[in-house]
């Protein structure tokens, strides 16, 4: 069983960035190990897509703009859950629902299940490589929500 | 008029929004296009090593990364005054090729070809590279995947990373490629010169062939009579990685070719009250509002932008398919030259015939005895002060300007990206579309959304680099009577 963690959002767009700092702190956790690897994308769709092909399971960490919820909120979704994130799609090719169905139907080896970590951001319109505080200060429970799935055996 | 509002939105923020203005009469007076604006980039670029430019502005946009990196390394150049060894550029251009080669590809499959594929008309679920593929076929697909997974191999091993190249340095190039590392390129390219091929015969078997889309294609709801600017070799032709900036008017007679250093002095940007969007327009013309035509200093950079502004193609094949295209679209030849073609959804066959051309020109690169060369690097001089970095993005002119103190720390940075170009005739093309569609106060909503989109989609406008709005293109359409009350909104998330 290989699991991919995928960093994704804009990493000089302020909160933008908070799902790759999530997993770049993921990656320190698992150095050596195997079955769990991480990598960074700034962009969704079809990008996304290949990036999680050849593995089992794949957890991609974004930030969330809902504005149902305060900043800093770690939610863990499923494809196609909710209002989203802010980076699955790319307006240049297509949605990762799309996307996904797209490799599916040409036979590329695409995880069996996918999730999605959340995390609701506070500033998405100022450049800038830091966190807002309360984003920031969630990633300890964000980093903690991506291993539980990393490391479960069996997803629900 | 009562307040009439479909499918209400709640989050704005993202999101491509379009306000429609009705007269008295409940016709079309006029159609905004407005994206969410980021801030800050200048402020946090001030203040740091003109060095990581290339690395910095390759994240501004998850998109074309290539492109920046490309604009910012010749800017570089220009600002330590290191101009790169013949190799370097070189292999700066090859990679910039495969570049192309997976961003047309892409926005074809995906966004431009479902339209003319499955239709204007067919149901948004079904109007994306999925219906393409389940009409054109499985083996369609796995060509445009293995495409991009090919040219996505060489844009690693040229930049030294995926996506994101970090291989540019002022004055050259960090890596060189090896006798194999070039064979495995050349190879590449020969399989993307079939596919590029392959991708004009679906175009002429689809479009071309199918009347109803010539004429669609041909309507005067997607004609704009304006300025074209592109950039040109030494024998005005395409090129996206280096030459001077040529502009010709709506006749195609040349208005001007100046050296991208002297944009400053050729453009200027129009501010409306209305938008904090800045309008970018021809300082030697005059801005004369949303308007076509040789009074109106509106000008598109575009792949039909470039063509209109060529004398040719620098390769064989595309040369041929240069020809065809204005032999088909166009109006004949004054001063040796084609006319333009203002037929704006034309702008999906130039893209095809640009891809070729990348094609063609990568397989020239990597035959290129000179390619394996070592030599890559002139040692930085000291800092001008000023560096102007321009290249062809795939969307339009980009240009990176920098300024910088004698230590090389930056004080000053402006960019036009490839989609600010094009603001105002996307403005004018999606007011056009809604005047087809609303007459008298008179909504015809059914296909309304892609009919205004497609009059965009063209022009495949990158939010993320213009303002980094994220997203695909979730959209909202607001039309607003006289009295500036919402009489409808139509959106999709």
């Amino acid at each position: 069983m290989r699991t991919i963690v995928v960093g994704l959002g804009n990493p000089i767009l302020s909160d933008d960035s908070v799902g790759i700092k999530a997993a770049g702190l993921v990656r320190e956790l698992v150095a050596g190990s195997e079955r769990i690897e991480v990598v960074e994308a700034y962009a969704g769709g079809l990008r996304l897509m290949e990036a999680i092909a050849g593995y089992d399971r794949a957890v991609i960490v974004d930030a969330m703009t809902r504005g149902d919820c305060p900043p800093g909120t770690v939610l863990p979704l499923r494809p196609g859950e909710g209002a989203g994130t802010r980076n699955m799609l790319c307006s240049h090719d297509s949605d990762l629902e799309t996307s996904i169905s797209l490799g599916r139907e040409l036979g590329l080896a695409l995880p069996r299940e996918i999730r999605i970590v959340g995390i609701e951001a506070e500033d998405v319109d100022n450049f800038s490589e830091d966190l807002t505080r309360l984003v920031e200060a969630a990633l300890p429970a964000a980093v903690a929500e991506i291993m539980l799935l990393c490391t479960s055996p069996a997803w629900t | 008029m009562s307040r009439i509002t479909i499918d209400p939105i709640t989050r704005l923020e993202g999101h491509g929004k379009i306000e429609i203005f009705l007269n008295e009469e409940g016709d079309v007076a006029n159609a905004y296009f407005q994206i969410p604006e980021l801030r800050g980039f200048e402020q946090f670029c001030v203040g740091r090593l003109a060095e990581e430019m290339p690395v910095i502005t390759n994240r501004i946009c998850g998109v074309c990364p290539e492109a920046h990196h490309m604009a910012a390394s010749k800017a570089l150049d220009a600002l330590f005054a290191a101009d790169p060894p013949p190799a370097a550029k070189k292999l700066r251009e090859l990679l910039y090729c495969a570049f192309f080669v997976t961003d047309h590809t892409t926005h074809f499959y995906a966004l431009g070809g479902p339209d003319f594929i499955l239709g204007p008309d067919a149901p948004p679920g079904e109007r994306n590279i999925l219906g393409v593929i389940r009409k054109v076929g499985l083996d369609v697909g796995r060509q445009v995947i293995d495409c991009r997974a090919r040219n996505h191999h060489v844009i690693k091993t040229v930049g030294g990373r995926s996506i994101h190249p970090v291989a540019g340095l002022p004055g050259g190039w960090s890596r060189p490629i090896t006798a194999t590392e070039r064979d495995e390129i050349a190879a590449i390219a020969k399989q993307n010169i079939e596919f590029a091929q392959f991708t004009l015969r679906i175009f002429e078997e689809v479009v071309l062939k199918n009347q109803v889309y010539l004429e669609l294609v041909t309507s005067e709801t997607y004609t704009h009579r304006t300025y074209y600017m592109g950039m040109v070799d030494d024998r005005q032709r395409v090129n996206f990685y280096d030459g001077m900036i040529r502009v010709v008017g709506p006749d195609g007679a040349e208005l001007v070719r100046y050296h991208p250093d002297d944009y400053a002095q050729q453009i200027a940007e129009r501010v409306e009250p209305w938008s904090y969007l800045k309008y970018p327009y021809l300082k030697a013309v005059g801005w004369k509002g949303f308007v076509d035509g040789p009074e109106s200093g509106v000008y598109a950079a575009s792949p039909l932008s470039r063509l209109n502004v060529a004398d040719g193609m620098a390769t064989p094949l595309a040369q041929e398919q240069f020809e065809r295209f204005f032999e088909t679209l166009g109006s004949g030849k004054a001063g040796g030259r084609y006319r333009p073609v203002h037929y704006r959804l034309a702008t999906h066959w130039a893209r095809l015939v640009e891809l070729l051309y990348a094609s063609e020109r990568m397989l020239e690169l990597a035959l290129d005895p000179e390619i394996t060369s070592p030599d890559l690097r002139t040692r930085p001089g000291a800092v001008t002060g000023r560096g102007i970095g321009c290249v062809e993005a795939p969307r339009g002119t980009l240009t990176h300007h920098y300024e910088a103190d004698e230590r090389g720390i930056l004080t000053r940075v402006n960019m036009i990206v490839g989609t600010t170009n094009n603001y105002a005739p996307m403005t004018m093309s999606i007011k056009k579309a809604a005047q087809q569609i609303i007459t008298k106060g008179k909504i015809v909503e059914e296909g309304m959304l892609n009919r205004i989109e497609m009059a965009f989609r063209l022009y495949d406008p990158c939010l993320s680099c213009a303002t980094h709005a994220v997203g695909k293109m979730p959209l909202s359409v607001k039309i607003r009577d006289a009295s500036g009350a919402v009489v409808r909104t139509v959106s999709r998330n």
